[in-house]
């Protein structure tokens, strides 16, 4: 039976030439683009992972040297030590998206559609001015003697409350004073029983990974073990490979991309998030080396144990409080504990140099932009929240939902896509921007290079000590990161509808 | 919307924005203030204008001799670059709508996926070494190919689908008509995708303008500068005339800021269309 649309079987050969010509129109149309994203897209992404295995300096040296740049970059001290900086901006950006999702949703309330949309395009101009500008302007603030920050501070009083918290070398103020009181704590609790409050946060982001998957599978406990015994294997491996030379870190890579395999087969599709938790926790516990296996397992045992002896919804649910509990209490340990703990004695004169001072440095970069809506955020948590339907308003005001009750019930969990995406921008933005430490801080990010990030770090390899090959070479490990830290963006920051 | 407000709510509403405004704004009045005092009246108030009588509204006249050519680079690179992503923008949206051909799916995803291929500051550097091999150092032409080749990516990504939900009938019967690829470009998807073409061109305008690492490693001539990179020079002068300083900042963000003023609607349709989708 033939249907009589069917497609009879002819000779091809009559319709060659017309169909080239249709498609050659086509690509001719493309063309552009295609040469274009070829050439100055693709081209240089791809030329950085070659030339990261060359001594490269342009014009005099261009040899290849295989995977020594790598290791070299493994050994960088200040390298490690830039990601203390974007892991500290991370945690600042966090608290930093907080006023524009305030706003956005005072605005979105306000009843006046017209004096709403009057508002929100005032909320463009800080975007449309440009970003050198802000740079700049607020760079000038922060110069000790004539900028508008101290002077607003002093003027204000502000400057006198700054030097009550920071004291003197001789009578500490309330901060320093604070650390000292919480000092015992870390040393007699947090540091015997965790290994340090980093080593602690680690444990409780092994909880919180367990508090968004419980797995059912046998395979899993592979994974757990290759997990455990990973710290451990590395550090054997990284003296090894570095004793024995080219076969022997050829063999520890080898090894790595097995581990990377055999986990991703263990443990499916989030299994992503181990390796980078090995990664945090192995910098975390440098220097007692043994403590991370430990860790890993009571974490890995209390979320097995939790999920066999409890029913799923409250495992999960005591999983993610304890995690964030024990996150949360290292995050104020660290904040209130570790880094205010002696007087800067830069206060008392009235003329801290903000930008001059290692002390001063992180939070100058902190402060920096208030009140932070500079950018797209109010316009996109606006647009989610506008799509909120009236209905559910009403039937909250008529379950009695005060106006507080309705930011948490209704507005922040409706908002939660946008605030993924801004999320997602900001971590991506975080790791790779320099500009800011550039241009506030110079080319070395300030006094003892404590406002160094990777991005700038790469920078000053490249143009400063002219080191190419190197820069690539930090590049290609950042870029593994980053496309890290989106995939499990993707997995894991999911909207609960 | 028309819910039930009592006024006490709306005071704390206009509260919390206003407030947050007065903050976000205040670093722009402050330029303007200083821009029109000497470093000696600057030092004396910082806060607020002197008398008109004082006011050194030659501060502004010095400061335009200096920024004029830096904001007419600027012009020229964002202008170009973003016409070259407009067209290149459209002709590939165009055909990756419409049409079925080899390879096509291969090619789309390429081009997307380098959206989530972030570029790093190493990248950086082989773009510079890319541009130098060009022979293209200290041109302003090499920030109008990268401005553009960077900027098509999104465009393609959402025109593309803009132009699936054209009627296929309008394409055909203008290909009736005996109209050619470039003719249906031209009558049927630029009138009917003005708008978003709009909100596009104007997003990659602002991201050309802002670029300022390029420009810094690229350009070596004091008159080819472009503006951040050309701030960032009269910044970094030893003896700082503030007044003169911040009357150059506040020029370099007029043109953009009379760009908005007419512009406006596709400003705040780009930013929130863009949210919904993603």
């Amino acid at each position: 039976m033939t249907r009589p649309d069917a497609p009879t079987t002819r000779p091809r050969r009559r319709h060659w030439l017309p169909r080239v010509r249709k498609y050659a129109g086509l690509y001719l149309l493309l063309l552009p683009t295609l040469l274009s994203m070829a050439v100055f897209g693709y081209y240089p992404k791809v030329d950085v992972l070659i030339k990261s295995m060359f001594r490269w300096t342009p014009g005099t040296v261009e040899e290849f040297v295989g995977i020594s740049n790598f290791v070299e970059v493994f050994g960088d001290p200040l390298f490690w030590q830039s990601f203390r900086v974007v892991v500290i901006m991370l945690l600042a950006n966090l608290v930093k998206m907080w006023p524009a999702i305030i706003v956005a949703i005072a605005l979105h309330r306000i009843a006046s559609d017209r004096m709403r949309y009057r508002l929100q395009v005032l909320f463009v101009v800080p975007m449309v001015v440009p970003g050198m500008v802000w740079l700049l302007v607020w760079k000038s603030f922060y110069d000790p003697e004539l900028g508008i920050f101290n002077r607003l501070l002093n003027a204000t009083g502000l400057m006198s409350v700054l030097a009550w918290l920071d004291g003197t070398a001789d009578a500490p103020g309330v901060m320093p004073r604070v650390a000292a009181a919480l000092r015992p704590a870390l040393d007699t609790f947090v540091s015997p029983v965790f290994g340090g409050v980093w080593a602690a946060i680690a444990l409780g982001g092994v909880l919180l990974i367990f508090s968004v998957q419980g797995r059912r599978d046998a395979r899993r406990w592979w994974g757990y073990a290759l997990v455990i015994v990973a710290p451990m294997v590395a550090q054997l491996f990284g003296a090894l490979a570095l004793s024995s030379g080219g076969a022997g870190i050829l063999f520890a890579v080898v090894c790595l991309v097995g581990w990377l395999i055999a986990l991703a087969l263990t443990l499916g599709a989030g299994w992503l998030v181990w390796p980078l938790l090995v990664m945090y926790g192995m910098w975390a516990c440098g220097h007692e080396p043994w403590r991370l296996p430990v860790l890993l397992a009571i974490g890995i045992g209390a979320g097995e144990l939790l999920h066999a002896k409890v029913d799923r919804l409250s495992a999960t649910d005591l999983l993610r409080r304890s995690g964030l509990a024990v996150v949360i209490g290292g995050a104020v340990l660290v904040a209130f504990g570790m880094i205010w703990t002696r007087p800067t004695e830069q206060f008392a004169g009235g003329t801290p140099a903000w930008l001059g001072n290692q002390d001063l440095v992180l939070p100058a970069l902190i402060i920096w932009g208030f009140p932070w809506v500079g950018t797209v955020g109010v316009l996109i948590y606006l647009a989610g929240l506008q799509q909120i339907s009236d209905d559910v308003y009403e039937a909250a005001e008529l379950d009695g939902v005060g106006p507080v009750g309705k930011l948490f019930r209704i507005e922040l969990p409706l908002i939660m896509t946008q605030v993924r995406i801004n999320l997602i921008f900001m971590t991506i933005g975080t790791l790779t921007a320099y500009e800011l430490y550039l241009i506030l801080l110079g080319q070395d990010g300030g006094p003892g290079n404590v406002g160094m990030v990777p991005g700038l770090y790469m920078y000053r390899s490249a143009f400063i000590d002219l080191r190419y090959g190197y820069a690539c070479a930090l590049g290609m490990v950042m870029f593994v990161i980053i496309l890290l830290l989106t995939v499990i963006y993707q997995k894991y920051v999911k909207v609960e509808k | 919307m028309s819910r039930r407000t009592t006024p006490a709510a709306e005071v704390v509403k206009y509260g919390i924005v206003l407030a947050v405004l007065v903050f976000a704004f205040y670093p722009l009045l402050v330029t303007v203030i200083i821009s029109f005092k000497t470093n000696a009246q600057y030092e004396s108030n910082p806060f607020f204008f002197d008398a008109l009588d004082t006011w050194q509204w030659h501060n502004w006249a010095e400061a335009w001799a200096i920024v004029k050519p830096y904001i007419t680079n600027s012009i020229f690179v964002s202008v170009t670059a973003s016409a070259c992503t407009l067209v290149m923008v459209t002709l590939a949206s165009y055909v990756f709508a419409r049409y079925r051909f080899p390879l096509k799916n291969v090619f789309y995803y390429l081009i997307i996926a380098s959206m989530f291929l972030p570029g790093t500051a190493a990248t950086l550097v082989t773009v510079f070494w890319l541009i130098r091999n060009l022979g293209l150092v200290n041109n302003l032409w090499a920030l109008v190919i990268m401005g553009a080749a960077g900027g098509q990516v999104a465009g393609i990504f959402i025109l593309r689908q803009f132009i699936e939900e054209i009627p296929k009938e309008l394409f055909e019967s203008a290909q009736i008509d005996g109209a050619g690829h470039l003719r249906q470009v031209w009558t049927v998807v630029v009138p009917l995708s003005l708008p978003i073409l709009a909100t596009l061109t104007i997003l990659d305008f602002l991201g050309t303008w802002n670029q300022v690492m390029l420009p810094l490693v690229v350009l070596k001539d004091e008159s080819k500068l472009t503006i951040p990179v050309g701030l960032l020079r009269l910044e970094g002068e030893y003896v700082k005339q503030w007044g003169q300083m911040m009357a150059g900042y506040a020029i370099a963000s007029i043109p953009l800021l009379v760009l908005f003023v007419f512009t406006m609607r596709w400003f705040v349709r780009g930013v929130t269309a863009g949210a919904i989708k993603g």
